[in-house]
């Protein structure tokens, strides 16, 4: 016995056994994705769910209303894959000459648009991934590490990427946002493989590490500061006090206060290590003279410099938010200070740094005159 | 190793088959099932997952359109004719083969 689904193929109901039905959806989901940049894709499946439905048809009669999972097999064996005709092209540039391709590339431009389907939140990423031909991800994480790098003025450009870039509306449109594959591509397959999948491990044990950490702020904060305080005081205060236990435990409070400024030093003093660490390698290769692995490239140095940053100073991050939090109602006010503070802090250590320390002196001495060569490398 | 026989034929057969569809289609009116009945002892035997993309992107470059015609049997079809664009380009590549086959002929001599 098998259970049936009844399926509707552009406008015609079916009972398929279950198997049946489940292959049959693979085969036109495969099918719907290779034709992903095809401009009739909608025509195209409403086409082929009309084939397949006439050949369900031909196995039915007034005694046999369901389609078993052979007769589907056989009927996906008839259909055949679904072949692009550009697909085709492109399998025979592979094999032969290139010269059909570009011609296919200047043939149909690619740009850049907003893509509404899929989109977390304005669909920027979306079609920055699919006019580089990146996983969206990879683009989301990115932006995301953007955000925090820059301080949130990241934040605004993707405002303005939000407003200024047009969304791909038109099947004309969506085409020309997946456009043909670009030379970027080319450039990045291998590399963008390897972030990918070290991105996609980072962040793995970056969400396992912040719920390590969370659970441990947790714990303690209610434990030390919250409740185990609260209880006491309330034990303490029993009797001599009507109305329960204060909000929040005073000594809580008190080991906030003077935890906070000590959590914005030593933040700000790694941030400063950290960006001068970031300049010398971005400039130098080198990091204050420590040379770094010479098979990676020197992004790629710099993207693990971001990593290495974000998960050493994430503790310091959770325990300054802890330190926050156990201020309740003042939460917000605490936090500006706090956060003007660590500002205060690092402009100091900067300044320190650059009167102190002859290397960083010279570093930062350089600095206008990198950038402006840089700019004309980039103009030649 | 020398690459098989068939990997060689393929993109010949694949290459052709846009001419092939065009000269149906110039015959008669025919739907896509009568296409792929007409071809299926030949070597350009081929299946619906090929032939609707195909014709899809000679529609797009507006060498043939189609018509909906009610069926005795089930929904209305689409029955594909050439438009006068089509029919040029039909005789376009018609005579590229025929010049093909002549130039191969020469060099067997």
């Amino acid at each position: 016995m098998q259970k049936v689904v009844s399926v509707n193929l552009n406008g015609n109901a079916y009972q398929l056994e279950e198997p049946g039905y489940e292959a049959l959806r693979a085969y036109l989901e495969r099918a719907e994705s290779r034709l992903q940049t095809n401009l009739d894709s909608v025509e195209v499946m409403a086409d082929l769910e009309q084939a397949v439905a006439e050949k369900c048809g031909r196995y039915l009669g007034p005694n046999k209303t369901v389609v078993t999972a052979a007769e589907i097999e056989t009927i996906i064996l008839e259909m055949g894959p679904v072949e692009t005709p550009e697909s085709t092209a492109e399998a025979e540039t592979s094999a032969g000459t290139g010269a059909k391709k570009r011609a296919d590339e200047k043939g149909a431009p690619k740009r850049l648009y907003q893509i509404r389907e899929g989109a977390m939140l304005s669909g920027v990423c979306k079609g920055i991934a699919a006019f580089f031909d990146m996983d969206v991800t990879v683009v989301r994480v990115v932006f995301v590490i953007l955000a925090f790098a820059t301080f949130g003025a990241w934040i605004l450009a993707y405002l303005i990427m939000a407003i200024v870039i047009p969304y791909a509306d038109t099947p004309e449109e969506r085409a020309a946002a997946y456009g043909l594959r670009l030379k970027a591509q080319e450039l990045l397959g291998q590399a963008n493989l390897h972030t990918a999948r070290a991105l996609r491990e980072w962040r793995r044990t970056w969400r396992r590490q912040q719920r390590v950490w969370q659970r441990s702020r947790n714990e303690q904060r209610h434990r030390h500061w919250g409740r185990h305080w609260e209880r006491h005081m309330a034990e303490q205060a029993h009797g001599a006090m009507a109305g329960g236990p204060p909000p929040m435990g005073h000594f809580g409070q008190a080991m906030a206060g003077i935890s906070l400024p000590v959590f914005a030093i030593i933040n700000a003093a790694m941030f400063v290590a950290w960006i001068l660490v970031m300049i010398s390698a971005a400039m130098t290769g080198t990091i204050f003279g420590w040379s770094l692995p010479a098979d990676l490239p020197r992004w790629g140095s710099l993207l693990v410099l971001f990593a290495i940053y974000f998960v050493l100073t994430a503790p310091l991050r959770a325990a300054r938010h802890g330190a926050h939090h156990a201020w309740g109602p003042y939460y917000g006010p605490w936090a500006a200070i706090s956060e003007l503070f660590w500002l205060g802090f690092t402009v100091l250590f900067f300044w320190l740094a650059y009167q102190h320390i002859p290397q960083v002196h010279a570093l930062l001495d350089q600095l206008p005159a990198f950038w402006q060569k840089r700019q004309i490398s980039f103009v030649v | 190793m020398p690459i098989p026989i068939s990997e060689k034929l393929t993109p010949i057969r694949k290459g052709l088959l846009e001419l092939v569809i065009l000269k149906i289609i110039a015959a008669d009116k025919v739907y896509v099932a009568d296409m792929l009945k007409l071809l299926r002892d030949t070597e350009f035997a081929t299946q619906e997952g090929t032939l609707y993309p195909l014709l899809s992107k000679l529609r797009r470059e507006q060498l043939v359109d189609y018509e909906w015609k009610e069926s005795d049997a089930g929904p209305p079809r689409k029955y594909y004719k050439l438009t006068a664009e089509g029919r040029a380009q039909l005789a376009a590549l018609n005579d590229y083969w025929k010049e093909l086959n002549r130039t191969l002929a020469k060099l067997e001599k």
